[in-house]
């Protein structure tokens, strides 16, 4: 811990001015803050997992609760007791969470606990339908499921660890502790880039770097958009993240523009490889794991064709080598590519130190610190991207980072006139759907 | 005449049941091993295969008609199928049938004659549903457009015009069959008879008894012949003035339509809900995934009034309250009446304060989408990404676009007006009395129930068909 603490001395000194030379210096920092968020988690754990299911000594990520296989039952009775008794919790809550740190009210608690139930059951359709089953299927115990109902309400755990998994954009991405949860408004890097590559053939079949992946959201939502020679590197300096955005590159799941109940059985009948549904269709279950099984030897972009009763549907297994993920800090693992990378994005620390005792509660004692903390005024690594984006780069290339907000924004515009004047064109700054200025993008001279 | 409504609609439940057991179909079962869940598939495998045996028959005798069409003979074919009426050997035609006014007997009455009535009758009604007069003119029209060389240039027109000629030839051509059926099995009774072979006769009159069930579902089905019948659709919900008691009876009436979806198999999602304080919703919009959604519930769109002592009223008062109904169908692709602009709308996040991004770890994302020319907002916060419910709101304002286009199109074809899409939001459609007695009763048909328990667990086909044959018939007296 001694070590951290002089890590803490540097890291407050490391915003007064930031250049290439400081590339290495940031590298050592980071990895500091990443002991320190071993520290922090393993002291926590007592409080936090009854059950081993979570503990966070494991290394291989958890699959999420709603791919688990359900080989856990209960009865009718035994589950509406819990369900009652979650329910009750939920609602005790009302909005003291909200009042004290603004974190969720019983409304949106609730709703949380009829995902929880989704993603927990077999056959969710099962409870609405009023079809008297006698014994449900879960995908958990139903004694972790009052364990993890405990720990959402009692110590604020984050719902997405409780469930293993966040629905961003069109996909469903493993998430555990250790790994920042991706946030709504990151949603929209992919949006931005999106419009950049429609106009741009190049950028879109060139190499994207995503820094600071942690669950590989932004890299995976990239992949799935860029042309057939486009490629994306995702970095992280922790390796949980790096071992959770390797899950979720080779198994994450893609539910597609509509989402319904049989795409998502569809996609439980085949986990166990990434799959996309290209097409809504009715298809029968059992004849799909069926031929599933057969082409899972199959290398990358198999197509697996399904008989069905609707227009033929067709799971498409990711294209697994256009996402590569590195462990290394920001540009570290990169070197190679100066000057040549096509496109950089980012969802960096950006919370000055000074706040991140305020925080949420499920932001601030469970997710990593590593992961939120940019330094005094928020702006350390954000300021590092900036200037490895100038050198990286190819000239054309595009760049859009995340921040905190107009402060940050306005900051890093002028930083990027002033210090690297004609290196930059089109410098922009967009605002998130709640009206706050979010992103700060723009193009490589 | 009560006795044969009664048994219009205890057949109309079964036509309902049997699109719940296609419906089912679209579900997947939960358990691939589970024995029950196969059965319902077999079910509704042994009622497509029944249904395509019963009307081999009928196709046979299409062939007569359209053999050799193409096309740009399409209205040739198309005026011999109207001007060859069919008739038995000595000229019995079906309007004849009609006109003679055999006594129509129970169905377990061996009798032919009444057999052959009461499918006449049927077949009447049928024509009168699907507007058979304008349907001829309308197909008559369609054939000359389909005839024209210059028609694919513009694929997406063609494109139109090729669907809804094929759809209403389709429909010609079931009717046709029909009359064509009824015409084969009567010649074949009075071959029969006129051979003295009484296996064959009674052979024949038991297949005009299977006819006269089969073509009493085809009168149901005929009902929602509308253009958008078939497409799933969204309900929305409204509470009226009257605080916590008129949101509970939103609540009330929102839970009713989850349930009558439910026991239809159809897929049932709350794409947008607001909560009362104490109880109930202000406002919600449900989507109803499934075939003939929109045909169904475009039946409820008004205003709904409940009755009650209300349980959060401390003295004890009876009060009435308001829920106001909004059905919208879900038009497919390529069939959208309005293109949305991307640049006219604004996408805003509600509901989060604070700083968002790192700062907050949100499993809500609610998005409202404003359409700014028209005002009209679409919400959606019940999807787990952001994402999915920006898709999800989307899909509500292009339905709600489409069917505002739909409106202004219709008032434009001023025959149009009296339609039933056109019952207007705030329209008193239906009144649920608990107290001082108990029923419920359709202010547009008189139909009533007296057991409002049942009628809110979702048991609304019955008021949903009555109102459906009513107002369609009425229409084409007109």
């Amino acid at each position: 811990m001694a070590s951290s603490s002089t890590l803490k001395n540097e890291s407050s000194s490391s915003t007064e001015e930031m250049n290439l030379s400081t590339l290495a210096r940031a590298t050592s920092l980071s990895t500091g803050l990443a002991l320190r968020t071993l520290h922090r988690s393993i002291t926590c754990k007592p409080i936090s997992c009854s059950s081993t299911l979570y503990s966070l000594t494991s290394i291989n990520p958890k699959t999420p609760l709603f791919l688990r296989s359900p080989d856990f039952t209960a009865t009718l009775s035994d589950f509406q007791k819990w369900q009652n008794w979650a329910k009750t919790l939920a609602l005790s809550v009302n909005s003291s969470f909200k009042d004290s740190d603004n974190g969720p009210d019983s409304e949106i608690l609730l709703r949380e606990l009829s995902w929880l139930i989704e993603d927990a059951l077999e056959n969710p359709q099962s409870l609405s339908t009023g079809s008297q089953v006698e014994v449900l299927r879960l995908r958990a115990d139903l004694g972790d499921l009052y364990t993890l109902w405990k720990q959402r309400i009692e110590i604020r755990r984050p719902f997405q660890y409780i469930v293993g998994c966040e629905h961003w954009r069109d996909l469903v991405l493993s998430v555990e502790e250790g790994v920042l949860i991706p946030r709504p408004e990151t949603e929209l890097i992919i949006d931005l880039v999106c419009d950049v590559i429609n106009q741009n053939v190049d950028l879109k079949g060139g190499l994207w770097v995503d820094l600071g992946t942690g669950s590989a959201a932004i890299a995976i939502g990239i992949g799935r958009i860029l042309g057939d020679t486009g490629r994306v590197i995702a970095t992280d300096l922790s390796p949980i993240a790096v071992q959770v955005a390797e899950f979720n590159v080779k198994r994450g799941v893609y539910l597609g523009e509509n989402r319904r109940p049989w795409a998502v059985q569809l996609i439980r009948a085949v986990s166990g490889d990434s799959v996309t549904c290209e097409h809504d269709a009715v298809v029968e279950p059992a004849k799909i794991s069926g031929e599933g099984d057969n082409s899972k030897d199959g290398s990358k972009d198999d197509e697996l064709k399904v008989s069905c009763l609707y227009p033929t549907f067709q799971l498409k297994y990711f294209d697994k080598d256009k996402i590569a993920v590195k462990q290394g800090s920001w540009f570290d693992p990169l070197t190679e590519f100066q000057g040549q990378v096509a496109g950089i994005v980012s969802n960096p620390p950006y919370i000055p130190s000074g706040h991140i005792n305020g925080l949420q509660a499920e932001v601030g004692r469970h997710e990593p610190i590593l992961a939120l903390d940019g330094g005094e005024n928020g702006m350390s690594e954000l300021l590092h991207l900036c200037n490895g984006a100038a050198f990286m780069l190819k000239p054309g290339g595009f760049f859009a980072f995340e921040t905190n907000g107009e402060d940050q924004c306005r900051f890093l515009v002028d930083h990027m006139e002033s210090v690297y004047r004609n290196s930059f064109y089109d410098l922009r700054i967009v605002p998130d759907f709640a009206g706050i200025r979010r992103f700060v993008t723009g193009n490589r001279t | 005449m009560s006795s044969m409504l009664g048994r219009a609609y205890r057949r109309s439940c079964s036509v309902l049941s049997r699109y719940q057991s296609i419906s089912t179909l679209f579900q997947p079962p939960s358990d691939p091993q589970s024995t029950d869940k196969q059965q319902v598939h077999v079910s509704g495998f042994q009622f497509l295969s029944k249904n395509a045996h019963g009307f081999s028959s009928v196709s046979n005798k299409r062939l007569n008609f359209s053999c050799g069409s193409s096309l740009i003979n399409t209205r040739v074919s198309f005026s011999t199928l109207a001007a060859v009426e069919p008739s038995t050997s000595d000229g019995l035609t079906v309007d004849a049938i009609v006109a003679k006014q055999w006594a129509i007997l129970d169905e377990s009455e061996g009798d032919w004659k009444s057999h052959a009535s009461a499918i006449a009758q049927s077949i009447r009604l049928i024509k009168k549903r699907l507007q058979w007069e304008k349907l001829k003119v309308r197909l008559e029209m369609l054939s000359i457009q389909m005839e024209k060389p210059d028609l694919w240039d513009d694929p997406v027109l063609a494109g139109k015009i090729s669907r809804e000629h094929g759809s209403l030839m389709g429909k010609m051509k079931q009717v046709n069959g029909l009359e064509q059926e009824l015409i084969d099995h009567i010649d074949m009774i009075k071959l029969a008879h006129e051979e003295d072979d009484p296996d064959l006769e009674s052979e024949s009159v038991k297949a005009l008894l299977r006819m006269r069930q089969s073509v009493k579902e085809k009168e149901l089905e005929a009902l929602l012949a509308g253009e958008h019948d078939s497409c799933s659709c969204y309900i929305e919900v409204q509470a009226g003035a009257g605080g916590t008691e008129s949101m509970d009876w939103a609540g009330m009436v929102m839970q009713m339509y989850k349930m009558w979806a439910q026991r239809h198999g159809y897929g049932v999602t709350i794409v947008d809900e607001m909560c009362g304080e104490i109880a109930g919703i202000k406002r919600a919009t449900l989507r109803v995934d499934g075939e003939y959604a929109y045909g169904y519930a475009k039946a409820e769109v008004g205003a709904h009034r409940l009755v009650r002592i209300s349980p959060f009223d401390s003295a004890k008062r009876r009060h009435t309250s308001f829920a106001a109904v909004a059905v919208t169908p879900i038009l497919g692709d390529g069939s959208h009446h309005v293109q949305i602009n991307e640049s006219d709308l604004r996408i805003e996040r509600y509901r989060s304060g604070g700083a968002g991004g790192q700062h907050a770890n949100v499993t809500d994302s609610a998005v409202r989408i404003t359409h700014i020319p028209t005002g009209i907002t679409a919400a959606c916060q019940n999807e787990r990404s952001q994402h999915q419910n920006k898709a999800s709101a989307m899909a509500v304002l292009q339905s709600r676009l489409d069917q505002r286009e739909m409106a202004r199109q219709a008032q434009i074809n001023a025959h149009y007006t009296q339609s039933l899409t056109d019952n207007s939001w705030g329209n008193q459609i239906r009144s649920y009395v608990l107290h001082p007695y108990r029923m419920v009763k359709d202010l547009r048909t008189n139909f009533e129930v007296s057991d409002p328990d049942s009628v809110l667990e979702g048991e609304i086909d019955d008021f949903i068909l009555s109102f459906l044959t009513n107002s369609m018939d009425k229409e084409n007296e007109a």
